[in-house]
């Protein structure tokens, strides 16, 4: 992503408009625990309260790129998992924030179920 | 406004320098008349108020721009009682309400805070509108923010505009590496910061948020997590930092760290401290100052007493049906705050009083006993052992009687009656009196009078209604008396 918006801004914008509705938006997912803590940060408004969760307008997101070099939601939200990019691969994948190994957590989970 | 450096040597009282023994029995006896006035009626602070003055949160404050090893945002269950657990979301408008609804329900309520669930201080619009009505519309409620202190510095100025006296910063440590060990992450600057530097950049901010709220004469109060490997042998160096910059108490609690919770150091296995190690440090660490070793790390929407919940009479759908009368309201609070003030100087009194009795008789050599304690306040002795959902530690010793901690009885999950390995209620909450001698209760059943005396507790309900340092000593004597407190006595002899 980076990198990208440099090389011929003139050109890119249309470039832009025309892959912000294909490609270029995130996407909150049902692990979104509502903190909020996103939605201010987005510099294009396109993060709403909605139930059961947040939601990120597509048509608005642009990734932030052009105001930021990391997008911001992603940047702040606490839940591995919850915000995905334009492929579905996640942003904070598991174990990227808590910085509890997938495979611990797997176990500890499997151990309080068998209770 | 100076506030005063609080490791200068304060007038010693009753011949205890511990300060809360039981001869002065006052947690602010080193504090300046200033301070006094403005915390003697905040439960959190006054281990004396804290019998009779009660606190709600307001978690208006969701979002949260760092993430701590002890903490797991997605968890939200009705029985946990831990930091950082809401059961429900509210607006400021809603928050307004609630705390109307409960300071003209419950009278006693002197104190509402605002703690989270995330940090107050990364959700300002919603903190600062709560705060901007309430101290409008309910000026007799004293407003407390709690705050991890990475936004804090920016946030000084606003917070000195409300009615807020009393900031509480979380600093766990001052030391980046060992930061890098409880922050996995912060939000700063537009970017998700890791590792070291991430812990450098929100040390510096806590510290100068410290210094800054200081130097505008907001009270500081701190608060550490006890790490058992990971900060505990360092919190002793932090306590002296931030007294010296001038916070006016440091509160060493204990890390919460349960698998099913969630969190890091609970997945991870990292392991609690016992009650003894937080009492030595909270011992090591308190020096001059009280620690405030009557902290029930509450819930972000905790209401009522301290170690007692009410929130499920002031859920949103019931204020919504409540006729509140403010000004009506805020007049019978008046005079029901003084009171109780009344009633905690009188019993101040009586209890200097019997401190200097207690100074003059001839002193014991006897060992120190911890003793646990059944109440639902007012400082005397009035739950039924099998009703207590928390017990009061008390120390007695030669030097006198004094607080030093509260252990729930059963263990933060409350739902069934048995837990996975098939320990019952009664024996987890006679484990949690692990080290205890004697239990004082209103009233002791058989059954479990007869398994207590078999844990080596001895149950004690003789001293029903009683004030509860006036039963711990004579329980404490009636040992002596009958020569079960000599170890230290024949020890003494031996070495002399």
């Amino acid at each position: 992503m980076s990198g990208f918006g440099s090389a011929n801004p003139t050109y890119l914008a249309t470039d832009f408009t025309f892959q912000r509705d294909s490609i270029m938006a995130l996407k909150i997912i049902e692990s979104c625990v509502n903190c909020f803590a996103c939605e201010p940060l987005c510099p294009s408004k396109a993060i709403y309260e909605a139930k059961p969760h947040f939601l990120i307008d597509p048509k608005k997101c642009t990734e932030c790129e052009g105001d930021y070099s990391v997008p911001q939601c992603a940047s702040i939200c606490p839940i591995e998992g919850a915000i995905l990019d334009a492929f579905g691969v996640a942003l904070n994948p598991p174990g990227s924030l808590t910085g509890i190994p997938p495979e611990k957590m797997a176990e500890a989970m499997a151990e309080l179920q068998a209770h | 406004m100076e506030l005063p450096v609080l490791n200068e040597t304060p007038a010693s009282k009753g011949g205890c320098s511990a300060g809360s023994c039981g001869s002065t029995d006052d947690q602010l006896g080193h504090l300046s008349d200033e301070i006094r006035a403005k915390v003697q009626n905040h439960p959190c602070y006054s281990e004396d108020a804290h019998h009779y003055f009660a606190r709600m949160h307001v978690a208006v404050a969701p979002a949260c721009n760092i993430q701590c090893h002890y903490c797991n945002r997605k968890y939200d269950c009705a029985n946990e009682s831990r930091p950082g657990v809401v059961s429900e979301l509210l607006t400021p408008d809603q928050a307004v309400k609630k705390t109307m609804a409960v300071a003209a329900n419950i009278p006693q309520m002197t104190v509402l805070g605002i703690a989270g669930p995330g940090d107050p201080l990364a959700n300002p619009e919603r903190t600062f509108e709560t705060f901007r009505r309430l101290s409008q519309h309910a000026p007799d409620i004293k407003l407390c923010v709690s705050t991890n202190g990475l936004a804090l510095p920016d946030s000084v100025e606003e917070l000195s505009k409300h009615n807020i006296d009393h900031v509480t910063i979380t600093i766990n440590c001052v030391d980046p590496e060992i930061g890098a060990k409880i922050y996995p992450w912060i939000f700063w600057e537009n970017r998700r910061i890791k590792g070291k530097k991430a812990a450098k950049i929100l040390i510096e901010q806590q510290q100068k948020g410290l210094e800054m709220l200081v130097a505008k004469g907001i009270l500081v109060k701190v608060n550490s997590v006890m790490i058992p490997g990971v900060n505990d042998k360092h919190l002793a160096e932090v306590s002296k930092i931030v007294k010296a910059k001038g916070a006016f108490l440091h509160n060493v609690m204990p890390l919460i760290a349960e698998a099913e919770h969630g969190t890091f150091y609970g997945v991870m296995g990292q392991r609690e401290p016992n009650a003894g190690e937080l009492q030595d440090l909270q011992d090591e660490c308190s020096g001059d100052m009280n620690m405030m070793r009557h902290c029930r790390q509450c819930r972000a929407d905790a209401v009522g007493l301290l170690g007692e919940d009410r929130g499920d009479e002031f859920t949103l759908d019931k204020i919504e049906t409540m006729e509140i009368d403010y000004q009506a309201a805020m007049e019978k609070r008046k005079v029901i705050h003084q009171a109780i003030e009344a009633e905690m100087n009188s019993k101040r009194e009586v209890k200097a009083k019997k401190a200097e009795q207690f100074v003059q008789e001839e002193k014991m050599t006897t060992r120190p006993v911890l003793m646990a304690v059944a109440t639902s306040g007012q400082g005397v002795i009035n739950v039924h052992f099998g009703h207590a959902k928390e017990f009061l530690i008390y120390e007695a010793s030669p030097e006198g009687v004094r607080f030093i901690s509260h252990r729930k009885a059963d263990q933060y999950c409350g739902g069934d009656t048995t837990c996975g390995d098939g320990e019952t209620v009664l024996q987890r909450t006679i484990r949690s009196l692990e080290g205890c001698e004697a239990v004082l209760c209103s009233k002791v059943g058989f059954e479990p009078w007869e398994i207590l005396e078999q844990a080596g507790i001895m149950p004690n309900g003789e001293h029903a209604m009683e004030p509860i340092k006036d039963a711990v000593l004579a329980v404490y004597k009636e040992m002596a008396q009958g020569g079960k407190l000599d170890e230290v006595d024949q020890a003494e002899r031996a070495v002399a």
